[in-house]
């Protein structure tokens, strides 16, 4: 476009647009900045004290140098339960919200009480697992109780972040594959999945994450203890878990190293979920790749 | 999808089985079965401490240990869900706020000193029941009238009901009340909070158990005496307070086994007094 | 968009099949039992999902609506005084917190991370994207406890030096601390529905010689709406719901927040301090399961508030 045919207003727009470019790349600047603050005061604390002794090491109430062996291993143990149980039936409600629900008032005031229901502090839920677990079922406190909490406290989030991504996926698609003659779930496994995976996979990482950091739910369902060794699969002992032993630590704990388990502790936690999301992503990555290619 | 759930199930399901197997094998020889414990996070790290070393000596017995506050523990042993409830009060018995559990016995572990505290920029060194009473209720509100700096008096403590502040409003406010005030007044949720929220506001006051304080809060003297170890064993420090393993009835099994070790000699001397709680004997 | 067509989708067993090759294990048979097999299992989900939902509005139900056999609805939702030591259970101040803090929290968090997904999904090169989600994420595994030490030990002493008050716990900390902890919930949501929007309507207005912010503001936006008010509503949830950290930096004091600097307390902070506290068969741990079932009414509506705004905002667009 030669200079003359500028009109003012289109000026304007053009200074507007480098302007708000700017802006957004300051905001991020500052977002970034932020988060690599929070990271490196997280981090910084608690990676030079860390060693691989101290990750497999059984904690300690009364002598300083104690380990988080166990307490790592359940805090994977329950995370992997509870998505077995979330993940399948998450992602099927939201598939069924998206593609299967009719439009009408019902589906709605459902979607509305599935929203809200993430707004319940998970100590509630925490309360709900124990009603259920050690005073109906009678098993005490057990790390079947807390994965199963734990699960019903993501499924409502896994549900509504799956049925976005599906519903983000375009209808041309959609009406492309039926006219090919597949049938609803053949277009759903093999043009509606793949196509909202990304969402998907955005959902899982958001709730994996925050259900590794959770422990309001999981001190009141899964207890507070350990059955004192290492790799320990039965569903029934006393599973506490990273997160819950990070809020013990930091609360009630009178260890003399408190302060540096819990400073250590975190930045385990911060490690792990970064490395899940890694783990999460790859594939994705890979696939898009191949893709493209 | 679907034959994956069938084997999960299938897994569960004869997990299941596996472990009542275990469970009703082993209960023929020896001390065995499952304790649950529940309650006071206050002498939580003395039951974590004590079932690590009672299921050395007893492989067969499974302790499950959690807590949330002192009253959670009777109350999960009133409902059946522990079988054991730690509480920093005698629960078998009215205390101000709570009335009592009937049916309950309550089985003295361990004791435990409560100390006041305060910001490290805090010049008071000691304040009387009187000036303690002043301060939690309120009619007290600058450090000067106590004889210190000309500042406001910030008032940290613990929620109601949390067995700590029970405790201490019994002992060191001799009944008096905590009363909340629009500023300068806030309530934490635990031990550790009120550590750090006293170390990082200045001319804060609160209060905790002994065991807490280190060189980044200051321990205040009540009526004069030094709260320490020594102090409280030769009755004249006044604000401690017995703890508790509250159960349903006398104790039975591995309960009262357990029960037992954690009041016999080895374990009081040993490893109680190294947690930096006092003996049950030391007191007359 | 495009016509759904779903609707004329042939049911399955009218599925184009020559009759010569319809044998029992044939393909299309197959097909169409997998078909029928993961209707049922889509059902399966939903209804486990009702059961859940149903389950947490029976469990927290039962046990807040007993509150009102003791107290009378107006003394609990309009009375100030909460001092249930003395039978005092107004809960009315609670209210008022949590929807300022709300408010305040979605103020500070929603502009920032909707731009910032902006940024992520539509500016940013590249490399910056696959550099940023993934560093987004990780903020969600940060545990609530260390936002609310990191709340206490940092942020607490800079706002008591800024505001030079006595204390500096109060709703402004909170809703920082809320604020960050929202940020890649409402941003990473937002940035998939940025970035779901089709290429074409984006070639359609730049051909149209719109710049790059016009497309953004005129386009994108509204094309990712649905996504962006799914994304703030969840992220408005969590602040609602969220307790460990706000516990720590918000005060606890059974009172309206008159400042930004009043220490005070939500219905979330208040449920979690009491709660363990309380005895089961007591007024008071009814009137505290009523506050959860409150919280829950309250986002409800709020939902219903925040999508109503963006249809109108759509609608203008």
């Amino acid at each position: 476009m030669s200079e003359w045919t500028r009109t003012r207003k289109m000026q304007r727009s053009l200074v507007y647009d480098r302007l708000a470019t700017y802006g957004f790349y300051g905001l991020g600047i500052l977002v970034l900045l932020l988060i690599f603050w929070l990271l490196l005061t997280i981090l910084g604390k608690g990676l030079p004290g860390l060693s691989l002794e101290f990750l497999m090491k059984l904690p300690e109430d009364m002598d300083p140098g104690g380990g988080i062996g166990p307490v790592l291993f359940n805090s994977f143990y329950i995370l992997i339960l509870s998505l077995l149980i979330s993940v399948p039936i998450g992602v099927g409600a939201g598939i069924y919200m998206a593609e299967y629900a009719p439009p009408n008032k019902f589906t709605e005031v459902l979607r509305i009480c599935v929203e809200s229901l993430s707004s319940v502090p998970s100590i509630v839920f925490g309360m709900l697992g124990l009603a259920i677990f050690a005073e109906y079922f009678q098993i005490g406190l057990t790390i079947l109780g807390g994965a199963v909490s734990l699960a019903f406290l993501n499924l409502p989030m896994l549900a509504r972040v799956t049925e976005e991504a599906v519903r983000a996926v375009q209808n041309d698609v959609k009406n492309a594959s039926y006219a090919l003659g597949m049938t609803k779930f053949q277009c759903i496994r093999t043009v509606v999945i793949p196509m909202a995976m990304q969402g998907i996979v955005t959902g899982i990482c958001l709730v994996a994450g925050r259900a590794f950091g959770e422990s309001a739910v999981i001190l009141l369902t899964a207890g507070l203890s350990t059955s004192g060794e290492m790799w320990d699969f039965n569903l029934f002992s006393p599973g506490e878990t990273l997160a819950v032993h990070l809020w013990y630590v930091q609360s009630e704990a009178i260890v003399e190293d408190a302060r540096q388990i819990a400073d250590k502790s975190a930045a385990v936690l911060v490690i792990v979920v970064l490395m899940m999301n890694l783990l999460f992503r790859i594939p994705l990555w890979i696939s898009n790749r191949r893709l493209k290619k | 999808m679907k034959l994956f759930k069938k084997l999960t199930l299938a897994a569960v399901t004869s997990l299941v089985a596996v472990t009542t197997l275990v469970g009703s094998a082993s209960a023929a020889s020896g001390i065995s079965g499952k304790i649950t414990i529940n309650g006071s996070t206050a002498l939580l790290p003395l039951t974590l401490q004590a079932a690590k070393e009672f299921q050395k000596i007893n492989p067969k017995v499974r302790i499950s240990a959690s807590g949330k506050g002192s009253v959670t523990g009777p109350q999960a042993v009133k409902k059946g869900i522990a079988d054991i409830g730690a509480c920093d009060w005698d629960a078998s018995m009215d205390v101000p706020g709570f009335k009592a559990f009937e049916g309950q016995v309550a089985n003295k572990v361990a004791v435990i000193p409560f100390a006041t505290v305060t910001n490290k920029n805090v010049k008071v060194n000691n304040l009387t029941t009187e000036q303690l009473k002043g301060i939690f209720s309120g009619k007290i509100t600058n450090w000067k009238e106590v004889g210190g700096d000309d500042a406001d008096i910030v008032v940290i403590t613990r929620a109601f009901g949390s067995g700590t502040r029970v405790n201490y409003q019994a002992k060191a406010l001799a009944g008096g009340d905590i009363v909340k005030k629009a500023k300068n007044y806030k309530e934490v949720g635990s031990s550790g909070d009120m550590k750090t929220a006293v170390s990082t506001t200045p001319n804060a006051i609160g209060y905790i158990d002994l065991v807490y304080v280190n060189s980044d809060i200051k321990a205040l003297s009540y009526n004069g005496v030094q709260p320490t170890t020594d102090n409280v064993i030769n009755g004249s420090y006044k604000i401690w307070a017995y703890g508790y393993y509250m159960t349903k009835g006398q104790p039975t099994g591995a309960t009262k086994a357990f029960i037992e070790y954690v009041q016999s000699a080895k374990f009081q001397q040993g490893s109680l007094k190294k947690l930096k709680f006092i003996p049950i004997s030391a007191m007359r | 968009m495009s016509t759904p067509v779903q609707q004329y989708v042939p049911k399955e067993r009218q599925v184009l099949t020559p009759p010569a090759k319809r044998r029992r294990f044939s393909r299309s048979a197959r097909v169409r039992f997998t078909n029928r097999l993961f209707t049922y299992y889509f059902w399966f989900s939903i209804l486990a999902l009702c059961l859940v939902l149903g389950l947490v509005i029976f469990f927290i139900g039962k046990t807040a609506f007993l509150t009102f056999r003791d107290i009378s609805f107006a003394d609990f939702f309009l009375s100030f005084n909460w001092t249930p030591e003395e039978e005092h259970y107004g809960a009315a101040a609670f209210i008022i917190n949590t929807l300022s803090l709300t408010a305040l929290t979605l103020a500070l968090a929603v502009p920032v991370s909707v731009g910032l997904a902006v940024l992520i999904a539509e500016i940013a090169p590249g490399w910056l994207k696959n550099a940023m989600r993934p560093i987004l994420d990780l903020l969600v595994g940060v545990p609530s406890i260390v936002y609310g030490y990191l709340g206490l030990t940092v942020l607490i002493p800079f706002l008591r030096r800024l505001s030079g008050e006595n204390l500096g716990d109060g709703l402004l900390a909170a809703a920082l601390v809320l604020a960050l902890m929202v940020l890649p919930t409402i941003c990473r949501i937002s940035d998939d529905a940025i970035s779901a929007v089709p290429k074409k309507y984006r070639e359609a207005a730049y051909a149209m010689g719109s710049t790059r912010l016009q497309v953004m503001m005129r386009v994108v936006i509204p094309a990712a709406g649905r996504g962006i008010i799914a994304a703030v509503i969840m992220g408005m949830t969590r602040a609602i719901g969220e307790t460990m950290a706000v516990v720590m930096v918000i005060g606890n004091t059974a009172q309206l927040a008159k400042s930004l600097f009043t220490p005070a307390s939500v219905l979330t902070s208040n449920i979690v301090m009491q709660i363990s506290n309380v005895e089961f068969d007591s007024t008071w741990n009814y009137a505290l399961h009523m506050m959860a079932f409150l919280l829950l009414i309250i986002s409800f509506v709020l939902i219903l508030f925040i999508r109503y705004l963006g249809r109108k905002g759509r609608e203008q667009a």
